[in-house]
């Protein structure tokens, strides 16, 4: 049977006499696959024990689909550069830094704890005075549960540390309250933001350096200013009449003075005092849980007026350059303060009821028309809680704004322009810009029904956390106009509110940045300035005419007669 | 995002403060698992939310063989119905870019889009568009434009259909900075020579995808890493409202967008 058949091989070696064998065959091939190659001084033979070594020791499913990726892993790893020539290279892992801030954190946050447990034991009596002095720091951790069942939120991880840094705030800043106001995005990092009352103490301090710095010295740079511009354009005018004289030969047509700019700016529009208005919250962030808190300034008209006109994403640098149209003054940091006073004006809302004027301990008489724009307001202890159906009204009739509507002036208290002006107006007459309107804007506790739409979209959304288990459901408050901005109320007596997004209003159908302002006339439009057709030769014969001196005297000899008819008839 | 893995993705998911409760869990894997079977789709993907007045829109995504041509899209309202979403025409997907209108929440409603840059009297200056068809659109724009893997997630196979990777290992922490591990899920726009060759590496069953890092202008994507740098997360400032989360060195990543569908345009005065 064997005989039958033979192969090519066998042919040869019948031919030269030699007999094959399988064990000579094999070394021939294996000497094959052990070829080393000259680039990388690998064999094909290793490899391949590398890859079965590898599939069947780690067994992953339909390794045949996938032969390619696994051949090329073995060889990635056999090229991984070898960090064993120096004995002890330990490479850190790159969280390092991090964690090392955040032990700083925790360690003074649970230093300060047990020496308040010490007070605590000690002076039993004083516990209640030393209540007054910690500050009252929103219960994050809480918040953020409720946000989580309707879906909104923090991670833990970063809830936690977030919350440790608050406390850390407390105690190493002069506060009074803290609260997390939300999270902003940014190019390269982002921002926590604090939300916080200052101690009285801390106030009256700042109060205090703010009267000292803006009130006598703004009106003098302004008017130094001025003069000095006056100045330089008398002096600009000056030159050029010396120049005149120079050039004796051909005298220059005698020019009309260079115009001089009639426009006034607009008075600027004074700060509000730290602790009223928008400013009456001081703000804290930083980029990271740990870090530093850094306390972002206070917010003037101006800035919110620019930031109000331009779009811009934060970059995660608090000293970064803003270049927008109208120039903004100051750098991220105002920037962001601004954008935060918007937000918090715009998205701070509760249910009705849920905060009250005064304390709300006795019932006040308070009177809304006086000063409602800065009144302030507690949380209500008679709140009760609304329903789910009330609150998922859709007319949003039991939501209120707790945020002071910012006027388009930029504060939230309206400034009399025309206030220190008014005795001067009355010697020189109306030259003045007549008298503004006072601006009102909706007073607080103002609900949501009130709020402009936006191109059939409402101002907010609400949802329910849960369709299946109406007992347990809270609502939630989505702002589309903020987009990122959230509230929540349980039927319980809980409420908060949180921004995390971009800082980015949603301005529908998109933004187009401010135009250049017209130019100004240089000269007041009058005959002189203005064109007109020249005129034709009957015009200027009918003028000359009109023009003409007064015929002589009738005592005069015929000559004179003689000469004036003959002009006369040459004219016809 | 897998909507078997939806549990321990959770912690991950933060779109502009949005999480995933777990009432919203439960529902998703218990209607998709179901609309999976019904479809034989190998896997079923939770693609996100559309915000609309009267009720969010939940989209899902189902892919049979081929994980970037034989996709298709769900969406539902109730969790109980998903209705399948046809593939969008050209003009739909022009359409919905203009229109300035919130969604309805009812798929049957025709709305009106005024197309300002043709002249007046043209007959297609003012044209009808129903929201289920300008819900696909939108969706089919986002996809375009911003849903991503990272590099090595999907790999092309020798027959030329694309596959999840199921060997798929994750970012080392450096390539996972890069915006160039970054790759655009969608038929490749580039020529195949130059997504290839533009890199050191080159690898031709990961690289046939349009890397992100050419997208103009630069700087229209996000690219942070969070939790001490374990997470990456990309966002686009095209499409407010997008996510993408890889968690270095694992096969772990997902795509959600949460947002009311608006293409944000002013994306150059942002930078």
């Amino acid at each position: 049977m064997s005989k039958t058949f033979m192969l090519e091989p066998d042919l040869i070696a019948a031919g030269e006499n030699v007999m094959p064998e399988l064990n000579s065959d094999l070394v021939l091939a294996k000497n094959f696959l052990k070829q080393q190659s000259a680039a990388t001084a690998d064999s094909l033979y290793d490899h391949l024990v590398d890859i079965v070594q590898k599939i069947l020791t780690q067994k992953p499913p339909d390794v045949v689909d996938n032969f390619e990726q696994y051949s090329w892993e073995v060889k990635h790893e056999k090229f991984r550069p070898n960090f064993d020539l120096l004995n002890d290279v330990y490479l850190s892992p790159p969280q390092l830094a991090l964690v090392r801030r955040m032990d700083e954190m925790f360690r003074l946050v649970a230093s300060k704890s047990e020496k308040m447990d010490e007070m605590g034991e000690e002076e039993q009596e004083l516990d209640l005075e030393e209540e007054d002095t910690k500050p009252r720091i929103a219960d994050l951790i809480d918040n953020n549960y409720y946000f989580k069942q309707a879906g909104y939120g923090l991670p833990d991880s970063e809830c936690y540390a977030l919350y440790i840094a608050l406390n850390m705030l407390g105690i190493k800043e002069p506060v009074a309250t803290v609260r997390f106001f939300g999270k902003i995005f940014g190019t390269k990092a982002n921002y926590y933001v604090a939300e916080t009352d200052l101690t009285i103490e801390e106030l009256d301090r700042r109060i205090r350096e703010f009267e000292m710095k803006d009130m006598p010295g703004e009106g003098e740079g302004l008017d130094e200013d001025r003069v000095q511009e006056a100045e330089e354009q008398k002096e600009m005018v000056g030159e050029g009449e010396g120049r005149e004289e120079k050039p004796k030969e051909p005298v220059p047509p005698k020019l009309p003075p260079i115009p001089v700019s009639t426009w006034q700016p607009p008075p600027p529009i004074p700060v509000e005092r730290p602790g009223q208005g928008v400013n009456k919250k001081v703000f804290w962030v930083c980029n990271n849980p740990g870090d530093q808190w850094i306390c972002l300034p206070d917010v003037t008209p101006d800035q919110i007026r620019v930031a109000r006109l331009s779009v811009r994403c934060m970059t995660g640098d608090l000293d970064a350059e803003i270049q927008t149209f109208p120039p903004f003054e100051g750098t991220e940091r105002n920037y962001l303060r601004a954008q935060i006073g918007r937000i918090q004006a715009a998205t701070s809302i509760s249910p009705q009821g849920f905060y009250t004027f005064g304390s709300g301990e006795e019932e006040e008489d308070i009177d809304l028309e006086e000063g409602a724009g800065d009144m302030a307001f507690n949380p209500n202890p008679f709140y009760q809680g609304h329903t789910l159906k009330d609150l998922m009204d859709s007319n949003m009739m039991y939501w209120v704004h707790h945020g002071r509507h910012i006027l388009k002036q930029g504060r939230t208290i309206w400034w009399n322009p025309n206030a220190g002006m008014e005795e001067g107006l009355e010697e020189e007459e109306d030259e003045g810009p007549p008298p503004m309107e006072p601006e009102t804007g909706p007073p607080l506790f103002t609900t949501l029904s009130e709020d402009a739409r936006l191109e059939g979209l409402p101002a907010w959304t609400s949802r329910v956390s849960s369709k299946l288990t109406p007992e347990r459901a809270l609502v939630t408050m989505r702002s589309n106009v903020w987009p990122g901005a959230v509230a929540y109320a349980t039927t319980g007596k809980r409420s908060e509110c949180m921004y995390v997004g971009w800082g980015l209003k949603c301005q529908p159908p998109n933004f187009s940045p401010l135009q250049l302002p017209r130019p100004q006339d240089e000269y007041i439009i009058g005959p002189e300035v203005m064109e007109m057709a020249d005129p034709t030769f009957a015009d200027e014969e009918a003028y000359r005419i009109a023009h003409l001196p007064p015929p002589p005297p009738p005592e005069l000899p015929g000559e004179g007669e003689g000469a004036f008819g003959e002009e006369e008839e040459d004219e016809d | 995002m897998d909507v078997h893995k939806l549990w321990a993705y959770k912690e991950y998911v933060n779109v502009n403060g949005f999480m995933l409760s777990s009432e919203l869990i439960s529902l998703l894997q218990s209607s998709l698992t179901v609309l999976q079977v019904e479809n034989h789709f190998t896997h079923m993907q939770y693609w996100g939310q559309i915000y609309a007045i009267d009720g969010d829109y939940h989209i899902a995504v189902g892919t049979t063989r081929d994980a970037i041509a034989d996709r298709k899209y769900y969406y539902t309202t109730d969790f109980k119905f998903w209705g399948l979403l046809a593939r969008p025409k050209k003009k739909y997907k022009q359409l919905s870019l203009l229109t300035t209108f919130p969604f309805r929440g009812d798929p049957s409603l025709k709305i009106k889009v005024l197309d300002e840059a043709m002249e007046e009297h043209h007959p297609d200056r003012c044209q009808e568009m129903q929201e289920e068809k300008r819900l696909a659109a939108t969706i089919s724009n986002i996809c375009d434009e911003a849903e991503i893997c990272a590099r090595g997630q999907l790999i092309k196979q020798p027959d030329g259909t694309v596959v999840i990777n199921p060997n798929f290992y994750g970012l080392t922490g450096p390539e996972a900075k890069l915006l160039k591990s970054y790759l655009h899920v969608r038929p490749a726009q580039q020529r195949w020579n130059s997504n290839l060759l533009t890199r050191q590496d080159y690898n031709y069953s990961m690289d046939f995808l349009d890397s992100i890092d050419q997208d103009i202008p630069s700087g229209c994507w996000n690219l942070s890493l969070e939790q001490c740098g374990t997470v990456a997360y990309l966002k686009s400032l095209y499409w407010p409202g997008m996510s993408y989360f890889h968690k270095v060195k694992t096969p772990d990543a997902g795509f959600l967008y949460i947002g009311n569908g608006k293409k944000n345009f002013d994306v150059p005065f942002l930078i």
